[in-house]
């Protein structure tokens, strides 16, 4: 009987894992690096439009590397152009005149790299696109990999509902800004001897944060009685972030897109949403719009005009929905007193109220909330 | 990895030479009193040799040797000193008897063949009649063959002899008629039947098989004729019989690329979940890769896996596998054996262009009722079988059915832990045997369900029947005629998304009739000849929308029909006992029938809905293409002496019939597809050479094989192919060419102590679409690997009978990576990586390696006995090793992480409980 036990036990210990996803290195040769990639997504309504012309890098290291010194311009099919100016590396400013953004209108662009080089574009015509209609979240819990590790956070969805003259080609981008707090405001400090700032200083306490949600989000509705989708699946915000905490304003950019345009869109996200699966489909060369005038070598990225319309949305702290996260900031008790604080770490803060401080250190990140990445300027559209 | 392998092959040899001891080495000798038991495992250890005592007349015996060292054979002598018991040695065994010696003078087997086949006709070899004495000292059985009267013109008389089984009445596909005179022999063919020409007169025969008893009787030839012969099969087995039965299978009747399984060899292996799966046994074989677990496809020497045809007595089953590749379609309790042609494929199978996978199942009992089944953690079983009409009918009934899906719940995956699933499949089949004529009915039936969270709920069905009729018209000529029904259908719903949420049916049907002659026409002929006619109706079904909130377009996939009718002739010459020639020729006629609407393009231009310039609409049952195709098989078998062999193989196959899939392994949703106006039928032509030696001394067989092939109009898919959304299926695919090459090696050693294989394949497998539009070409018109492009691979299966009851055994797998396509560098779009890809499978994943495990115990081997059951303790992939399934490169908060996936990366432990009526070796 006690071997049967143990046999059983023996046999569920076997089981309890049978798949397994890991970490792999793989190995890759550096030959495909620097192939000019031209990010050109002009749209219907931005004064001020932008191209960025960069490098491919080393997969081990991902890193943008700028193009500088192109001519850039962009041709309207009557011929007039319009060209664009380096600002930053690699980033090409320029003002296309309304009257060629209608709906029909027709542009290339052509682009002369630093080495003489001329890459064109087929020419993409705008297209016409509907308003956002909705753009809304719910508490979900989606389920980890291994049973009982699980995710609670919101969802955000959007509905699309255009008509029938309106382009059938889709996509969306999510720009996400949150507010967040460090832990303290910036009062005692220590430098060789203890200083108090009176009164506190709360500037670095609140900041907030934008960021690009790194995800390609394609539909079309060719396929489709209606030109339109209920619940298209945006985003997921977990539970584990600061980003619910204090405030969440998601941008959603609306793009509609030519048919081409729309096609490597759509191999961008089935090649960047890999995942595992029996059933898994090789990745495919994602081929654009641009092409080297003299040569057969190959350009990445695209030209496109698309109809952009955009969409802001607040969300306050979710009722029931329990927030763990951490703030980045990590205390730590001084037991020997200040010896232990060499002279180059000055100056170092201390945790303290108005009337004394204690021998507790205080790293950078619960003091001064820039150390996170974000800024302690209200952007002009948050409400409080 | 790298040292793995030739470690392991040290091991073998090892293993083998220690087998290989002479009974002449010195061994320590000296004991007291000891118990013959202990004795004779003493001399087991020490030397490796076995003491058979099957009448227990040393039992009691105790055992004295003052010696130090003898060789064993003293010892074995020393230890009967004294009483009547006569020590035989027996290979580098001994048996005891009393009185008497096993068969005294039995010269050493490799002798004994080369002097029976050089004997003259006059047969007075004192070796041979010595044999005979030994073997059979009872009377012979004379069977008389011909009706009286003048010989034939031509000196020779054509003769059929037909074995069956002695108990059951079955058919006993293998076995061979020997005549030791004249040197020469025949094997029997599925239907236990024999052709062989003799001149008129008496000639010693010798009819065996593994497994049966060896029987010699006297033919006397008069005139053309047939003949029956009964085995019985042995309680226990005599490994002795093997050998030859095996040698004549590989060296004399084997045609190049063809592999034959014998389901009770291989009654032990490891199994995954506790099923035996012919299938993945079938990958152990040179030359036959599978992608990896759960992949339910297997590729043949290069070939996509709808390259390849199953047939399960004759009905064609469209999908093979369980829940997606996990288990096999076939209950293998029911399959007696499995034939897979992969180089010369016999002149009466077409319409694939890899491989043929004919899998023949028991016919039932004739003779008494008999009932088996076993339980796994997954299936249960059970098969009863039993003579309807004693002797002349007989009824075998099957049924399997999975009752728990906790693998599933193992699975590291939120959506496939909610999911479900459940299959089950059932067989039956009758025969009768009346007078000449033999009538067959067998019916299949497999069902499978799949719920993958709710997002899918899938289930498919493949189910078939088939009537065989089958008559001696005369002596010298078999015909057979067949029906044949095969349909396989599946359901799908998509709820991923409610506005694109779908429900798709579809169905294949499959209406064969056949007429097969085998003609034993002239000296040395052999013709098989036939034709057929296949009608195929395909429902692709329609896309329908799914619920009341989804907004997709109805897609009607239409239907399609297809006629294929052949006729085949092959003559299998022998002009010579060494030379086997087999020349035949396959005609087919495809063609694709209307009702269709087919769209023409515009010149120039790729065949893309944008560019459609007119409709052409051909009515009910007219002829869209006339596919004519001529296919030639050539085979040629030298036997270089009589432990040596050379083949040649060319090879012609087409194919009308594709599976649209763009995943690595075959999707549950992939569907069957005529060619038809735009899709030509490939096409493939094979050159195969091959050299086979049997090393005696070793026990062990060899062979080499070469083969190139080259496949024209192979369809590949275009990037992101879609194929629910447009019933115009030219629109995404392409086709091109595929090349393959490689290199067999198959080592195989056969009921020793240990026994197995081991086998490699060098292999590889490229396609090229170059299309005339630069616009189709994949990998810009380059040659590049295909998804099964396996270079190396590895296999060893090894039993070990530890004792009759007892065996371990053991699958050791390696295999290259299959290749993918990786990315090879990074760029940013708006400040997000993404990633720029290599050429179509300039890259491979890391490669598999997997060890199994098990181990086989009998119960007791009482001949009289009601049941007897036997456990099978499996372990799958016992190093634990997590082989990756697929790579993949996801973009994780702006960096790009790599990740492997293996499907299962920890070893699993199953057990399965069989049993049967009867004792250890009933049928």
């Amino acid at each position: 009987m006690q071997q049967n036990k143990k046999l059983i036990l023996f046999w569920l210990t076997a089981l309890l894992l049978v798949s397994c996803i890991k970490p792999f290195d793989p190995d890759i040769s550096l030959s495909d690096t620097d192939k000019v990639v031209i990010n050109a997504q002009i749209n219907d309504i931005d004064t001020v439009q932008k191209i960025e012309i960069s490098l491919t890098s080393a997969i081990s290291k991902p890193e943008f590397k700028p193009l500088s010194g192109c001519t850039v311009r962009v041709v309207a099919d009557d011929g007039t152009s319009f060209g664009f100016y380096e600002a930053t590396a690699g980033d090409y400013f320029g003002t296309i005149d309304p009257a060629y953004l209608q709906p029909g209108a027709l542009l290339r662009l052509e682009v002369i790299t630093p080495q003489g080089e001329r890459i064109e574009s087929a020419a993409d015509r705008m297209p016409q696109g509907p308003e956002i209609s909705e753009v809304y979240w719910e508490l979900t819990t989606l389920e980890g990999n291994r049973p009982g590790n699980e995710r609670n956070g919101i969802q955000f969805y959007t509905d699309l509902h255009a008509e029938a003259w309106h382009s059938r080609f889709f996509r969306w981008e999510i720009v996400e800004t949150w507010e967040y707090h460090a832990d303290y405001p910036f009062q005692w400090y220590y430098d060789g001897a203890v200083h108090q700032v009176i009164p506190a200083d709360y500037s670095r306490l609140i900041c907030w944060k934008t960021a690009f949600v790194p995800y390609v989000y394609s539909l079309n509705t060719i396929n489709l009685t209606n030109n339109a989708f209920e619940r298209f699946p945006l985003h997921f915000v977990s539970n584990l972030t600061a980003r619910l905490a204090y405030g969440y304003s998601v941008e959603v950019r609306q793009y509609a897109l030519s048919e081409t345009s729309f096609a490597y869109w759509e191999q961008m996200r089935l090649n960047n949403e890999q995942d595992a699966g029996l059933f898994e489909k090789q990745p495919v060369p994602v081929q654009g719009n641009l092409r080297f005038a003299d040569n057969d070598k190959e350009v990445l990225g695209n030209f496109s005009v698309s109809a952009i319309r955009r969409k802001r949305l607040f969300v306050d702290p979710v009722p029931g929905l329990e927030l763990d996260f951490s703030t980045g900031c990590s205390a730590t008790v001084l037991e020997k007193g200040f010896r232990e604080i060499r002279p180059y770490e000055y100056p170092v803060y201390l945790l303290g109220d108005d009337v004394t401080y204690s021998m507790v250190l205080l790293s950078d990140g619960c003091v001064d909330c820039l150390v996170h990445g974000g800024i302690n300027v209200k952007p002009s559209f948050w409400p409080r | 990895m790298r040292y793995r392998l030739p470690f392991l092959l040290f091991l073998v040899l090892l293993t083998i030479m220690a087998q290989a001891q002479q009974p002449s080495g010195r061994i320590a000798s000296k004991m007291t009193g000891q118990s013959f038991a202990s004795f004779s495992e003493s001399v087991y250890r020490q030397s490796g040799s076995m003491i058979f005592d099957p009448m227990a007349t040393a039992e009691k015996l105790k055992v004295t040797i003052a010696d130090d060292s003898l060789t064993v054979l003293q010892m074995v002598l020393k230890s009967v000193e004294g009483t009547n018991i006569m020590v035989s040695p027996w290979h580098q065994h001994f048996v005891l008897l009393p009185g008497k010696m096993l068969i005294q003078s039995l010269p050493p087997y490799q002798k004994l063949t080369s002097v029976l086949s050089t004997a003259d006709s006059s047969g007075k070899v004192p070796a041979k009649a010595r044999y005979l004495e030994g073997r059979a000292p009872e009377v012979v059985q004379t069977i008389r063959v011909g009706a009286e009267g003048p010989a034939k013109s031509s000196g020779r008389a054509r003769i059929q002899g037909r074995i069956t089984d002695k108990d059951s009445g079955e058919a006993v596909f293998g076995a061979t008629l020997f005549f030791p005179d004249l040197g020469i022999g025949a094997v029997t063919d599925e239907k236990g039947l024999a052709s062989i020409q003799l001149r008129p007169g008496k000639h010693l025969m010798r009819a065996e098989y593994l497994g049966y008893e060896r029987k010699n009787f006297l033919l006397e030839v008069r005139n053309d004729g047939s003949f029956n012969i009964n085995l019985a099969r042995t309680a226990i087995q005599m490994e002795e019989f093997v050998v030859f039965g095996d040698k004549q299978m590989n060296m004399k009747s084997k045609d190049p690329g063809l592999d034959k399984i014998v389901m009770k060899s291989i009654k032990e292996l490891p199994m995954m979940m506790g099923e035996r799966d012919v299938l993945k046994i079938s990958g152990t074989l040179p030359g036959i890769v599978s992608t990896g677990e759960g992949a339910s496809g297997i590729n043949v020497r290069g070939g996509g896996s709808d390259q390849n045809a199953f047939y399960i007595n004759r009905i064609p089953v469209y999908n093979t596998s369980h829940l997606f590749g996990f288990f096999p379609a076939f209950n293998a309790e029911i399959i007696r054996d499995f034939a897979i042609y992969k180089g010369h494929v016999p002149a009466e199978y077409g319409g694939r262009l890899s491989s043929v996978f004919n899998i023949t199942t028991r016919e039932g009992n004739k003779k008494h009722l008999m009932v088996r089944g076993g339980l796994s953690p997954i299936t249960g079983n059970l098969v009863v079988e039993g003579p309807v009409v004693k002797d002349v009918a007989s009824v075998l009934l099957s049924a399997r059915s999975s009752y728990s899906d906790w693998m599933l719940q193992r699975i590291e995956d939120p959506s496939i832990r909610s999911s479900a699933a459940h299959f089950n499949d059932f067989a039956g089949g009758v025969n009768a045997t009346l007078g000449k004529t033999k009538i067959s009915a067998f019916g299949y039936r497999s069902f499978d369900r799949f719920r993958l969270a709710d997002v899918n709920d899938y289930h498919y069905i493949n189910q078939g029947v088939s009537l065989i009729g089958e008559r001696m018209v005369t002596d010298n000529l078999r015909a057979e005629l067949s029906l044949i029904g095969s349909s396989y259908s599946f359901e799908l719903t998509d709820k991923q998304y409610a506005a694109t949420a779908y429900q798709h049916r579809y169905q294949n049907n499959h209406y064969e009739a056949r007429l097969d002659f085998k003609h034993l026409a002239f000296e040395n002929h052999t013709f098989d000849y036939g034709l057929g006619m296949i009608v195929y109706q395909l429902r692709r079904g329609i896309i329908e929308p799914y619920g009341m909130a989804s907004l997709r377009q109805e897609v009607d996939l239409g239907n399609e029909k297809g006629v294929e009718s052949s006729f085949y002739f092959a003559d299998n010459w022998e002009p010579n006992p060494r030379l086997t020639v087999t020349a035949g020729l396959r005609m087919s006629l495809f063609t694709p029938l209307g009702p269709k609407d087919v769209l023409t393009y515009a010149d120039g231009l790729p065949r893309d809905l944008r560019y459609v310039v007119d409709t052409l609409s051909f009515a009910n049952n007219k002829i869209l293409r006339w596919y004519l195709e001529p296919d030639i098989r050539l085979s040629v078998n030298y036997s270089t002496d009589e432990n040596g062999a050379v083949k040649l193989a060319f090879n012609q196959m087409h194919q009308n019939l594709f599976l649209l899939n763009n995943t690595v392994s075959v999707s549950p949703s992939a569907q069957w597809k005529l060619a038809d106006y735009y899709l030509r039928p490939s096409a493939v032509n094979q050159v195969s050479v091959g050299v086979f030696r049997n090393l005696r001394q070793w026990g062990l067989e060899t062979s080499l094989e070469l083969y190139y092939k080259k496949t024209t109009h192979f369809p590949e898919f275009r990037d992101g192919a879609d194929f629910i959304s447009t019933p115009h299926v030219e629109t995404t695919v392409l086709q091109g060419e595929q090349q393959a090459y490689g290199l067999e090696f198959f080592l195989k050693r056969n009921n020793r102590k240990l026994d197995g294989w081991l086998s490699y394949t060098y292999s590889r497998s490229l396609i090229r679409v170059d299309d005339v539009n630069p616009l189709n070409d994949i990998n810009n018109g380059k040659l590049y690997p295909s998804n099964h492009d396996i270079p190396h691979m590895v296999n060893l299966v090894m039993n070990y009978h530890l004792r009759r009851r007892v065996t371990f055994s053991t699958i050791v797998t390696y295999q290259r990576g299959r290749p993918v396509t990786f990315p090879v560098s990074a760029y940013f779009v708006n400040g997000v990586p993404m990633l720029d890809y290599s050429d179509r499978n300039a890259y491979r994943i890391p490669d598999y390696f997997r060890t199994d495990l098990s181990l086989t115990l009998e119960g007791n081997l009482k001949k009289d006995k009601l049941i007897h059951s036997s456990l099978v303790i499996s372990v799958y992939n016992l190093t634990g090793r997590d082989n990756p399934y697929s790579v993949f490169f996801k973009n994780e908060d702006g960096k790009i992480n790599s990740y492997q996936y293996a499907v299962i990366g920890v070893p699993i432990l199953t057990a399965t409980w069989i049993f049967k009526l009867g004792n250890y070796a009933a049928e």
